[in-house]
């Protein structure tokens, strides 16, 4: 096999394009690690307020957005994949939108629909809810880039329970609603973990579209991206710090995904 | 242990509309009975099963199930497939991949975990030998345990019927008679009515008490295996569960005294039962009437030499132009004017020696003859 495949052309090429690909993505990896390891006081940067009151903040909105993702999106997505009338794909590939969609526009659309001029900004406001640069908007805006790497794994992942599964649990007198828990959940639960895993890293690092529709409110709406940009614009430090906290968070989230998403019986069924 | 309601028939009719497709169908099942819907793919078998399962929805209908009515389009009368209390297994069994075989069975359990739900498991893992393996996952297992785990799963909750749907196509011939054992020995013990769909007539004869042979969403006929399978009265039926050998002939003289008549066709010449009960459609009296013989390939004798002195009406010589292999036998065609096919052992085709271009003749009674009629539906 391995011999058959060194051989093939694709095999020598292939070889090469991956050599490169790993200095691409290795090379400022480790650039970023060694620069940071270079500074006397890493660990007092790593732990400052400013740092410390980003990633709390990230933290904070990134969790309440995946929880507004899966709970609304996980649905969804089950009546996306078996369902196949008209208005359901229309909505399937509207679902694709804010993938392609830069997140500038995203934050610019949002504050006009949301915005005190908005279309029903002034309505909001009416209630008392003010949304646009507040932390409510970085709830907004996560949700609204990160939700169709959920959605589209998830409705993948219902795909592939066939649905004579759940056909068979109910003839075994089990309710559509147990069955979903008991059989369509777990069977579907790898691919909506690693939807979840890539929605988490794009809220993470969220940033156009937060800028704006959100701002740059330390504490109120400057998560992590913002915040190294910002601190790029006065201390070189700082930057690196945060920067090395989010791709640690990075490494971890990925490790966590390989684990969550294994089974046993994967590719049975 | 045993429900009260599992000494109950099940019956019913549904008319569904699938698409274009269109299907009418009714059946009655007394319990410990298994009705096969024989019929080729397409034919609406499966689409019978997932009405009565409540899968789908028929257009108008009545089922019971149970001893009382799960469906009744008139009265608005509808149980959801979980209220229905059915057992169905369908060719691939679809055992529950992230459960492990224990877990499986106890799926429909409402008290998996009490002592008498781990009692039930364990009396039917013992019942279809499957001790040992409670741990394993479905696909640690062969094809014939899988098949065990999901008929040990479908039962576990005492349905009121039994739905099978191809159970036994993807296993190999050995397996299948095994287990066609076994499933008729488990019926015994807990009479359930049992809907079983199949297009193997082997399986239909070994486990039918009925069959009803559908095509096109139609009911051909329905009756005993051996009638409807055997020796089948009806064009269709006879193509749709496939007799080997059809011939169109010609009547050329009736005996009345014998109960037989002759029929010819080209190159070939039959004694065949005389054809009182076929004139219903208005066949003239004498004359060139024209009929459809059948004989099934198991009901002809294959012998070296002309055997003038038995009581064969029919012996007829020919040369052997394939002999190709049929699980658990030969298929030997000779050539007798027109192809005829005649089923044999392997035994008897070591001991014959029998080899393409030999010359055999081929021997069966006047009564192996059937009459098939090719206008009535």
């Amino acid at each position: 096999m391995v011999s058959q495949v060194s051989n093939h052309p694709a095999g020598i090429l292939g070889g090469g394009g991956a050599a490169l690909y790993v200095l691409f993505i290795g090379l400022p990896v480790l650039a970023l690690l060694v620069r940071a390891a270079q500074q006397s006081d890493f660990l007092d940067a790593v732990t400052s307020d400013a740092a410390l009151t980003a990633l709390r903040l990230s933290l904070l909105t990134s969790i309440i957005s995946m929880a507004v993702v899966v709970l609304l999106g996980t649905p969804f997505a089950y009546l996306l994949a078996r369902n196949d009338r008209l208005w359901a794909r229309v909505v399937d590939s509207l679902v694709e939108l804010p993938l392609v969609l830069p997140p500038v526009v995203a934050g610019v659309a949002m504050l006009m629909a949301f915005g005190r001029n908005g279309l029903i900004g002034s309505e909001l406001e009416s209630i008392g809810l003010t949304i646009p640069f507040t932390t409510t908007a970085v709830v907004f805006a996560q949700i609204f880039v990160a939700s169709p790497f959920f959605i589209r794994s998830a409705k993948l992942g219902f795909q592939s329970v066939a649905k004579d599964y759940e056909d068979i649990a109910q003839t075994l007198g089990v309710s559509p609603w147990r069955t979903f828990f008991r059989i369509t959940l777990p069977l579907a639960a790898p691919a909506m973990f690693t939807g979840l895993g890539l929605a988490w890293a794009r809220a993470l690092s969220e940033f156009g579209a937060t800028m704006m529709f959100a701002g740059n409110l330390t504490g109120e709406t400057q998560t992590m991206p913002l915040a190294i940009m910002s601190a790029m614009e006065t201390s070189l430090d700082g930057a690196l710090a945060l920067s090395v906290i989010l791709l640690a968070g990075s490494i971890l989230g990925l490790v966590l995904l390989g684990l969550l998403t294994r089974r046993r019986w994967q590719g049975r069924l | 242990m045993k429900p009260q309601t599992a000494e109950s028939a099940a019956s019913g009719w549904v008319e569904c509309r699938v698409g274009d497709f269109h299907l009418e169908t009714s059946w009655e099942i007394q319990p410990g009975q298994v009705l096969v819907l024989f019929g080729p793919s397409g034919a609406g078998k499966s689409t019978t099963l997932r009405a009565i399962a409540g899968l789908l929805r028929p257009v108008r209908g009545r089922v019971e199930l149970g001893g009382r009515v799960v469906y009744d389009g008139d009265a608005g009368i509808w149980v959801p497939t979980h209220g229905r209390r059915l057992g169905y297994l369908t060719q691939q069994y679809h055992l529950f991949p992230h459960l492990k075989v224990a877990e499986n069975i106890a799926f429909g359990l409402k008290d998996s975990r009490s002592p008498a739900g781990r009692a039930r498991v364990l009396e039917l893992t013992s019942l279809f030998q499957l001790d040992g393996l409670e741990d394993r996952f479905p696909w640690e297992l062969s094809g014939g345990q899988q098949q065990r785990v999901a008929l040990a799963r479908a039962l576990a909750s005492e349905p009121a019927m039994l739905l099978l749907d191809e159970p036994f196509a993807s296993l190999d011939a050995e397996l299948r008679r095994t287990l066609r054992r076994e499933l008729r020995s488990m019926l015994a013990q807990s009479p359930v009515p049992v809907m079983l769909v199949t297009h193997d007539r082997e399986e239909a004869l070994a486990l039918g008490d009925s069959v009803q042979v559908i095509n096109e969403g139609r009911t051909l006929v329905t009756g005993e295996p051996l009638d409807v399978l055997g020796q089948p009265g009806q064009g269709r039926v006879a193509r749709l569960v496939g007799v080997e050998n059809l011939f169109d002939l010609t009547v050329q003289e009736r005996n009345p005294r014998d109960g037989t008549m002759t029929c010819v066709g080209p190159g070939l010449r039959l004694e065949v039962p005389l054809d009182s009960h076929i004139p219903q459609n208005g066949t003239p009296e004498g004359g060139q009437d024209r009929v459809t013989v059948g004989i099934r390939a198991s009901d002809i004798i294959l012998a070296k030499e002309d055997l003038s002195g038995s009581s064969a009406r029919n012996r007829l010589p020919g040369q052997v132009i394939s002999v190709e292999s049929r699980p658990p036998g030969y298929a030997v065609t000779l050539d007798c004017g027109q192809p005829m096919r005649c089923h044999i052992t392997g035994a008897a085709l070591e001991e014959m020696g029998i080899r393409v271009g030999q010359r055999l003749w081929a021997v069966f009674k006047a009564s192996s003859c059937f009459l098939v009629d090719e206008d009535r539906v």
